[in-house]
């Protein structure tokens, strides 16, 4: 530890007043900051950086992420013969986005009226074209395959999933480290070559060496109130950026609205739901939680009254998203990701709202998450495979377009993360047989440590806590993301660009749990520029992307995806790749 | 508060291994859990159904304001 650097023990308070004294102390509230919440001002770290210990791992086949589709990328990479290594920044099943899963969709021919012919061309109806077919398709092809493995395993026996998750993943053997943050991905020699991270248990520094990783990392958001994606900041979606892939799908947004009252109490918003088993469901294609209802509420500037017809959710307002005939909401409530058919649904009469809609609902309550799975790395196949040689993505971190730009089959998102997990799977483990394990240069392996603990090493900076709540209140108004146009897109990007630019650089961290909320605070800032610059780019309105001076969809320039990378002088590049094709 | 207290605790730390964002450690001595960063609770109740021996009590409250769409 440097000498310049206070002991741990000391107190912020009393640091300052040595510091700076009280006409310090002083000035810096004047300024409204306050040392004593620590927005900008000296580090004091709780660990000793230098006494960080390091560890090396390798497998062949690195998953990354410990919810659905992290599961089945580890089950079908090790039964397809590879020796596999799953790391989660949280506990199997119990972080990201599944825990709150409850609905699972199972495609039974058997038993369904409609063909799978039918239900892919339904899908794209209600999707206006933005879905990719072929991983519609693939979702629902595999998809009992999979909820029948998911059985056998115990999944609709309990409402918590750590334990049904841990039994074909001990059962293998498989290799498993929880409460990992995984920072940095590692290429070499043009492909990837592993990741490296730390563990917010123990001062230590891990990187993984692998002839292939497996993003299933999960989609997320701003920190929003009143939606569990608060552990989801698109590391995965960004550590890819950062060495070359490309991503997608940033302009889409997720419009689940939440509560005005305890707006952050996302269980209680969810009414108990979060406490029920899983469940399956049949075919029911909707066109739905895109920001229609967003708009009526910026429209009226009211609450929209969720409920029965005749409730007062059938007010009428002029403009707004486009939603196709066939789709129309008819009876009532859209149903979202409302929960399993068959299971309790919240009790209201009449009709039961989903998740976040019942009582007095406003927007946003996931703010900054598009639409599940129409956001992550961009496939170049029907195999989970980036444009990164060995870099393979499923589930939301994944931007397959599995349902489109909207919600459209109640149940899929979960059983496309089992689908695609499984995929990837298997397709990694078919690439990792024609390579050597590669090597980790000590230059690059320095670099990266050195990167991970620039921010506790920071005598300075800004607190993470800080900035993600100033970033918050530049993405999260109603004006920015959910109903757009170019000037609020443009102002909030200058103030984004100013947190890249000078503020992430500063970001500091004095124990391990503040260096995760660096790095997230970091990725969060990269993934609000790449929205509102995705955002300003599409300049139609069509599915949950609504720009208010560009209302009308535009087939004829729009039917495309927008896909975002690195350029090689580092600046954040946008190309289009037309609907139903795959990247050039 | 969010999670506003915990008794009975076991010091098991299956709630320290659960918390999705990373709220609660254990205390070092006496192995029982505390609620170390509440400011990043985000009230979704895991640790408080994965507890055996149901010694959470959580409230719908935030501990720091609340950035919200619409107000």
């Amino acid at each position: 530890m440097k000498s310049s650097q206070p002991k741990p023990d000391m107190s912020r308070r009393k640091f300052m007043a040595l510091a700076g004294g009280t006409a310090g102390l002083a000035a810096m509230a004047a300024m409204g900051l306050s040392p004593e919440q620590g927005e900008c001002s000296p580090n004091i770290p709780a660990i000793d950086v230098d006494k960080m210990t390091y560890a090396e791992n390798e497998a062949d086949v690195l998953v990354i992420g410990g919810g659905m589709a992290g599961l089945f990328a580890a089950v079908k990479a090790h039964d397809a013969g590879s020796k596999v290594m799953l790391v989660s920044k949280g506990r199997l099943g119990a972080s990201g986005q599944t825990p709150f899963a409850k609905g699972i969709f199972a495609f039974d021919s058997s038993s369904e009226k409609m063909t799978l012919d039918e239900f892919v061309a339904t899908v794209t109806r209600s999707a206006l074209g933005t879905n990719n077919q072929v991983y519609t398709r693939q979702m629902a092809e595999h998809s009992l395959a999979r909820i029948n493995e998911l059985r056998e395993w115990g999944f609709f026996e309990s409402p918590l999933y750590n334990k049904n998750f841990t039994k074909p993943i001990k059962e293998r053997n498989i290799a498993l480290k929880e409460r990992i943050v995984i920072t940095h991905l590692i290429k070499e020699n043009g492909s990837v070559a592993g990741a490296a991270g730390f563990s917010q248990d123990e001062e230590k520094i891990l990187i993984f060496k692998a002839k292939s990783v497996i993003l299933c990392t999960g989609a997320g958001g701003f920190k929003p109130n009143g939606f569990p994606i608060c552990d989801l900041t698109h590391d995965g979606t960004v550590m890819a950026y950062n060495i070359g892939a490309k991503v997608t799908g940033k302009e889409w947004n997720d419009g689940h609205p939440g509560r005005a009252k305890n707006a952050a109490a996302c269980f209680d918003g969810w009414h108990g739901m979060f406490e029920r088993k899983p469940g399956i469901t049949g075919v029911e294609v909707h066109h739905d939680l895109g920001v229609d209802l967003n708009y009526k509420v910026y429209a009226t500037g009211n609450a929209v009254k969720m409920g029965p017809p005749g409730a007062g959710g059938r007010e009428v307002v002029a403009g707004g998203p486009y939603v196709p005939e066939e789709f129309k909401r008819r009876n009532g409530p859209p149903q979202g990701e409302k929960g399993p058919r068959g299971g309790r649904p919240p009790e209201r009469e009449g009709g039961a709202p989903p998740p976040g809609m019942g009582e007095e609902p406003v927007g946003g309550s996931s703010a900054g998450m598009a639409i599940h799975k129409s956001e992550g790395l961009v496939p170049i196949n029907d195999k989970c495979e980036s444009n990164i040689p060995g870099l393979y993505a499923a589930g939301d971190a994944l931007g397959s377009y599995m349902a489109g730009a909207i919600y459209t089959q109640i149940g899929s998102s979960l059983a496309g993360s089992a689908v695609q997990g499984a995929v990837a799977g298997q397709s990694a483990s078919e690439y990792c047989r024609g390579v050597e394990m590669p090597a980790i240069s000590e230059a690059k392996m320095d670099e990266v440590r050195e990167e991970i603990l620039a921010p506790l090493k920071r005598e300075s900076g800004y607190s993470p806590a800080w900035v993600t709540q100033t970033l918050q209140g530049i993405m999260i108004p109603n004006f920015i993301i959910y109903i757009k146009k170019e000037r609020l897109l443009k102002a909030a990007l200058a103030y984004v660009e100013e947190l890249r630019e000078h503020h992430l650089p500063m970001l500091r961290a004095a124990d391990l749990h503040e260096l995760r909320l660096a790095f997230e605070t970091a990725n969060m800032i990269i993934s609000a520029e790449m929205k509102l610059k995705a955002s300003l780019m599409r300049t139609e309105s069509r599915c949950s992307h609504f720009r208010l001076d560009y209302p009308e969809m535009d087939t004829e320039n729009w039917n495309a995806w927008i896909n975002i990378y690195k350029g090689s002088d580092g600046s954040m590049q946008f190309e289009k790749q037309p609907f139903d094709s795959w990247p050039t | 508060m969010s999670i506003e207290h915990i008794k009975g605790c076991i010091g098991c730390g299956i709630c320290v291994q659960t918390c999705p964002t990373d709220v609660l450690r254990q205390d070092v001595k006496t192995k029982k859990a505390f609620i170390k960063y509440p400011a990043d609770c985000q009230i979704c109740h895991l640790c408080r159904m994965y507890c055996p021996v149901d010694a959470i009590t959580i409230s719908p409250e935030k501990s720091i304001p609340v950035v919200v769409s619409w107000g």
